[in-house]
């Protein structure tokens, strides 16, 4: 029986979102957009999906005068993120 | 890149994989930071050894040099901080032991300062003093207390941060350098003092300065890359 994969981290953007945020301690939202050429729009409502999973956390700070949003992955969103990637290993059986 | 668009399961996998691939792409030292510390202390160690071996002296001290090279360091820092989107896992572990070794330098430096002081100070305390004996008749003479070959440690001590830097940045250059300042320790324990500077010199150069110039063209490729 196949587990399965969950809808959150099941979406083009917002797998990319999560796989970038893995691999940093923390990324601010410039940072994501350039990497995943998102629209600014389309990204802050993933970016606020994947916040209320509680996959990630979101700082929104003041910069040098500039808004500031920073982005960091949560321990429940480690674990949601190993857990796709499980699932996804069976599934092609890697 | 959009929401919507459903993802096979290899697909998914091949996205995970790329974007991770991009955030460890996104990071490169500037490497000004190697190639300053690697071309002050080269150049200082390098003038020791000149005053020792011609017997000179200059105006100032050209260990000053070193603590001068403190305020660009800490404006290159600060700029680099400001300009950085992402922040690597391992940015406060490399950080923390630069710092400590920072701290372990000036510590050195105030161990090779204040202990020939304040061992003479007790030795004439306690009312006697070192002498150099020569065994062919010569007259005796008074020596003041030094901390002998005390470069080596120096030496040693240039190694520490840059194999640690080297294995968690997985960066080679660095490896290498702090392995050949490992040897120019041990060599330096058979040479005279004048020539551990010229050892001291040459492992700043390894360490850092060319591994410094090694990250410099990889920043700047990456810097074109991206215009």
């Amino acid at each position: 029986m196949f587990k399965e994969l969950d809808p959150i981290l099941h979406s083009q953007l917002r797998l990319a979102v999560m796989s970038l945020l893995i691999s940093v301690k923390e990324a601010e939202f410039t940072f994501i957009r350039e990497k995943t050429n998102a629209t600014a729009g389309n990204l802050s409502v993933q970016v606020q999906k994947l916040k209320d999973a509680g996959y990630i956390e979101v700082v929104k700070q003041f910069k040098d005068n500039y808004p500031q949003t920073t982005c960091k992955v949560t321990p429940e969103g480690i674990k949601a993120f190993e857990d796709y990637v499980k699932a996804l290993q069976e599934y092609l059986k890697v | 890149m959009s929401e919507e668009k459903q993802l096979t399961e290899q697909e998914s996998l091949q996205l995970i994989a790329n974007m991770i691939q991009k955030a460890k792409g996104s990071y490169h030292d500037t490497g000004i930071g190697s190639l300053l510390w690697g071309a002050v202390v080269s150049i200082a160690s390098f003038v020791s050894y000149l005053q020792r071996e011609y017997d000179f002296t200059l105006v100032i001290d050209i260990w000053w040099l070193v603590f001068a090279a403190i305020v660009p360091q800490v404006y290159i820092s600060i700029k680099e901080k400001k300009n950085l989107k992402a922040k690597q896992y391992d940015e406060d572990v490399v950080n923390a032991v630069w710092l400590v070794f920072g701290i372990s330098i000036f510590a050195l430096s105030f161990y090779q300062n204040i202990v020939p002081v304040q061992t003479e100070k007790y030795f004439s305390q306690e009312g006697f003093t070192m002498m150099k004996h020569y065994a062919d008749g010569r007259p005796d003479e008074i020596i003041r207390p030094f901390t002998p070959s005390l470069y080596s440690v120096y030496i040693l001590i240039y190694a520490f941060p840059t194999m640690v830097t080297g294995m968690v940045k997985k960066f080679n250059p660095m490896k290498i350098g702090a392995l050949i300042t490992y040897g120019f320790f041990m060599l330096s324990l058979f040479t005279e003092s004048k020539y551990d500077m010229l050892l001291g010199s040459a492992s700043a150069l390894v360490c850092w300065f060319i591994p410094g110039i090694i990250l410099r063209n990889k920043y700047l490729a990456q810097t074109r890359a991206n215009v």
